[in-house]
């Protein structure tokens, strides 16, 4: 799968398509970003995936704003896999990229890491590598559900007093982009003080979520607490599908029922 | 979401009255009150203090 995506990048950049292709690479034992520009090697290129699949993930879509905006004539591939792609939609959709400055070059995830992720597509449209892995179902959340409503209030605050708001899952979020942030307003959340509002700190941030989250499950990883918070916005997904018929980053071109006039679907 | 992270979803009414029909205000809210005296005090803040004390004690 790999060698198929590095010729395929390969022939981009001398095609000259692009002006450098976001990815990730192998280096000193570690994986992290990097911008592959063309005549350059690409030695060390990897998917991220190290021990397991996919279990070195870094949001590139938040670096590839960042390069846009810093060379916003320029047209950059990126690596995507289904969640990715996902956030470039819905990128798009929030005018935080152009879409044809984007080359978006896909890969499938495996079936243990969609069933893991119980992710909804679990491969990419702009698809170059691996076959079109089943989706999963939503299992964590029916599970959930199924509690009573005193087993759900003693799990969730147990969760929510945990966090130490070092606010590590807004920044790892490709989809966060706010300049400013409704959980730095002094106003709303007190500064220097813990534990955070429960649960109002985390619905805050799960309702700004609501029609943005496209489920990559970042935040999750990186909340050194180990707060679920995929779970959380899985729910918002849930009630925004079943109500709205919306889910954010699945269609291109989609726009959210929460920006528009008019009665829901 | 509220009724997710198990808080009765009760405790939480958005209504949107005109500021030209104030009996259906007062009735809104009175309807409230009387739904929040039913449920009684919220449960929120004795958990959260009692989960902060268990942190204290067991770090994790």
């Amino acid at each position: 799968m790999i060698e198929t995506i590095k010729q395929h990048v390969a022939g981009l950049l001398t095609e000259k398509k692009i002006a450098g292709f976001l990815g990730l690479i192998e280096k000193n034992g570690h994986v992290a970003p990097h911008l592959f520009k063309d005549g350059e090697s690409l030695a060390g290129f990897t998917l991220g995936d190290r021990k397991t699949a996919g279990d070195a993930r870094y949001p590139l879509n938040k670096t590839l704003v960042t390069l846009s905006r810093a060379y916003p004539e320029e047209t950059f591939g990126v690596l995507v896999r289904g969640c990715d792609e996902r956030g470039l939609y819905g990128l798009f959709r929030l005018n935080q990229l152009t879409e044809d400055r984007v080359i978006p070059v896909g890969f499938s995830c495996p079936a243990e890491l969609s069933e893991a992720c119980e992710c909804r597509k679990p491969y990419p449209d702009s698809l170059v590598a691996g076959e079109k892995t089943e989706s999963s179902q939503l299992k964590k959340v029916a599970e959930m559900d199924g509690k009573d409503l005193a087993r759900r209030f003693d799990f969730w605050t147990a969760q929510f007093v945990k966090c130490v708001k070092c606010y590590g899952c807004r920044d790892v979020c490709p989809m966060c982009f706010c300049k400013e942030c409704s959980l730095e307003c002094e106003d709303l959340v007190a500064k220097g003080d813990l534990p955070v509002e429960v649960p109002v700190f985390h619905l805050t941030r799960a309702m700004h979520m609501a029609d943005r989250c496209v489920d990559c499950g970042l935040c999750d990883e990186a909340c050194p607490s180990d707060i679920p918070l995929r779970l959380l916005y899985k729910k918002t997904a849930q009630i925004m599908d079943t109500d709205y018929g919306f889910t954010s980053g699945l269609n291109k071109n989609e726009r959210s029922p929460l920006s528009q006039m008019g009665p829901a679907k | 979401m509220l009724d997710f992270t198990g808080i009765e979803k009760e405790r939480l009414r958005a209504r949107w009255v005109s500021s030209a029909e104030a009996p259906e205000f007062v009735e809104e809210v009175n309807a409230f009150i009387d739904t929040l005296k039913e449920l009684g005090p919220s449960p929120l803040k004795a958990a959260v203090e009692a989960k902060k004390e268990e942190q204290k004690e067991a770090p994790a």
